[in-house]
């Protein structure tokens, strides 16, 4: 059992990785990769947040929109799985709230580390993806917590090696058109293209 | 600023007004989507048993609903192969009067990155593979999301998941193309080329899921009549 | 006389090239890059958006002397998010077999920054009419950069377009081989790069 959460933590930051083959938290990824130290506190607070949310919106999924998950109230008849999107945006955005004032009560030097990033969450793309990816995959509880985890570590990973990438970047002399935007989206593709290489890992 | 009463009023009626909109939409179109799955699988069904012969036409839903009533009989079976109310395994059988042509079993395991649906449908032999389809996936597309194309279906076609001694050994994808002069030739499939892992998730659950049906299958090939 | 005001024009033909959501305001690029793989899903993501960011400019435009300010972001996301239902169902129920390969990426359409971007930007500022035109062109800017994309993934990487054989047998049988890397995500995000350089390189656009 442990050897199968094991690959699942190694599946989802390597070889499916969320930003690198799923595209998924794009924007920020973009406008955040600039500086290092921004993009670990960016990528710190998406691995929080997506660790809870995961678990919190399988449960979500679980036991009140599914076909059928209502038979404990009476109603197995019923089917809400068409407010899925909905529930799931609203309890990220309620997550990152409650994450927020956690933060503020309990651990003051943490959130003034990452205070800032936290609103931005709601609206990165990564969050509601490994929701909505855990529900197509059907995982268990325990696999969507471990997925959350690692899908968060995975787009860490990817936003702090980009970030480290483009601050080398600044000595270069890179042709006037691809400057910025451009030349981010072809090393993307290149780190991307190294990433591919553990598909080739068996789990 | 606006007052606490107004915020919270102007969110009831928000949520009143969309919940509303978003209920009439689900409840409207609903029918219409069950409709669709259920078609789509009926399609895939009926392309598992190489119905119609000329695969080439594009049927409409209505064509599909239609040849499914006329060709195909569904029934239940319990793990012993016996057919029973409350089993749990499907099988679709396709018959010429009473004569079965084909029996369709639904397949379905993990790929490389998404569980893979589909059905097998074996000849009456209950040994040599009629068809098989995959209606869902989440294979890269191009690469493992090829499986749902026929070039590659077809390979499957004629292939024998016994072998001389009466054992179960499925079939197998092999990396690159299949040597047919080789003893092993009748159970093995060409692969696509750069999705090895699909292809080793397809070996898995087909495997899995055949010997499952084994029982059942066992019934067929010593001619016995299955639907008794 | 044309139909459209100048002004209004502006708002609609705008953001379709000079002021592009994709490579200038640098929204939107997850969903950009992830239904590109075939011309056909492209776009019917491209129609699914227009929607959405027309009719969601449209509403908030209507409702923003009425939105609280505190609230204003949970307003929108909820419009938006009941926006996207509507049209994951209208697109389940029938274009079936599209919807099953953009699974999950119309949900995505939600956190997809254009919609939230224009509404916030534009569409509270401005009267519907106008939020209108400025949602359908974005949609329209966000689309060609969408199609272009998957013109170049789906021609390279499986050889066709709009599913159809464009590069002839008889190169196959010469040794011609479909490049696997366009169909991978290494292969979008490169082309992205390249589309970007060019449109800016004739633009003169520099990034400050």
């Amino acid at each position: 059992m442990l050897e199968h959460y094991l690959s699942l933590v190694i599946k989802s930051i390597f070889v499916e990785n969320i930003l690198l083959s799923y595209f998924l938290g794009m924007c920020s990824f973009l406008a955040i990769s600039k500086k290092v130290e921004t993009s670990i506190g960016l990528g710190l607070a998406v691995v929080f947040v997506l660790t809870i949310t995961a678990p919190v919106n399988w449960a979500l999924h679980h036991y009140f929109l599914e076909e059928g998950a209502l038979a404990w109230a009476g109603l197995p008849d019923v089917d809400l799985s068409y407010l899925n999107f909905i529930a799931f945006i609203a309890v990220i955005a309620a997550m990152v709230q409650l994450v927020e004032m956690v933060l503020d009560r309990f651990f003051p030097g943490l959130y003034q580390s990452l205070g800032i990033f936290l609103p931005l969450i709601a609206v990165n793309c990564a969050i509601l993806g490994g929701s909505l990816f855990l529900v197509e995959r059907q995982y268990t509880f325990g696999e969507s917590t471990v997925y959350g985890f690692g899908a968060g570590m995975g787009w860490f990973l990817a936003i702090t090696s980009m970030a480290a990438i483009r601050h080398k970047l600044r000595y270069a002399d890179v042709p006037k058109g691809l400057r910025g935007l451009g030349i981010t989206m072809l090393l993307t593709g290149l780190l991307s293209m190294a990433f591919m290489a553990f598909s080739g890992i068996d789990l | 600023m606006r007052s606490n009463f107004y915020v919270l009023s102007f969110m009831a009626v928000i949520t009143i007004i969309l919940g509303f909109l978003l209920s009439y939409s689900s409840a409207v179109l609903k029918a219409r989507q069950d409709y669709n799955i259920d078609i789509d699988i009926k399609k895939n069904i009926l392309k598992s048993l190489n119905i119609p012969a000329d695969q080439s036409k594009k049927l409409s839903q209505g064509d599909i609903q239609k040849l499914y009533d006329e060709e195909i009989t569904s029934i239940n079976i319990n793990e012993k192969g016996i057919i029973s109310e409350n089993g749990t395994l499907s099988v679709y059988i396709a018959k010429d009067g009473d004569q079965p042509t084909g029996y369709s079993i639904p397949i379905s395991g993990k790929g490389l990155w998404s569980t893979i649906y589909g059905y097998l449908a074996l000849e009456p032999d209950g040994n040599t593979i009629k068809g098989i389809t995959f209606y869902q996936h989440g294979e890269t597309p191009g690469l493992g999301g090829e499986l749902e194309k026929d070039w590659f279906t077809a390979n499957y076609v004629g292939k024998k998941i016994y072998n001389s001694d009466g054992m179960l050994v499925s079939v197998e994808i092999v990396k690159g193309q299949v040597n047919q002069s080789g003893v092993n030739a009748i159970h093995q499939v060409d692969g696509i080329s750069g999705a090895t892992l699909t292809g080793k998730g397809l070996n898995n659950f087909i495997a899995q899921d055949l010997n499952i049906y084994k029982p059942f299958l066992d019934r067929i090939r010593v001619g016995e009549n299955i639907l008794e | 006389m044309s139909i459209l005001s100048k002004k209004s024009k502006l708002a609609l033909t705008d953001p379709m090239i000079s002021n592009n959501p994709i490579s200038v305001q640098i929204l939107g690029i997850c969903s950009a890059l992830a239904v590109t793989v075939k011309m056909e899903t492209a776009i019917v993501m491209t129609l699914a958006v227009m929607f959405v960011l027309s009719m969601s400019n449209t509403v908030i435009a209507a409702l923003r002397k009425f939105i609280p300010n505190r609230v204003r972001i949970i307003v929108m996301l909820t419009v938006i998010a009941s926006l996207v239902i509507v049209t994951d169902q209208i697109l389940k129920a029938y274009v079936y077999d599209i919807s099953k390969q953009l699974s999950v990426f119309v949900g995505l359409i939600i956190t997809n920054c254009i919609v939230m971007g224009r509404a916030e930007a534009f569409a509270m500022q401005n009267p519907p009419g106008k939020a209108f035109l400025d949602g359908l062109g974005n949609a329209t800017g966000y689309g060609i950069y969408l199609i272009a994309v998957s013109i170049f993934r789906e021609l390279l990487g499986s050889g066709t377009f709009l599913n159809m054989q464009i590069i002839p047998q008889s190169f196959y049988d010469s040794g011609y081989l479909n490049a696997g890397l366009f169909v991978l995500s290494p292969g979008a995000f490169i082309i992205l790069g390249l589309i970007i350089w060019f449109q800016r390189s004739t633009t003169k656009y520099e990034e400050a």
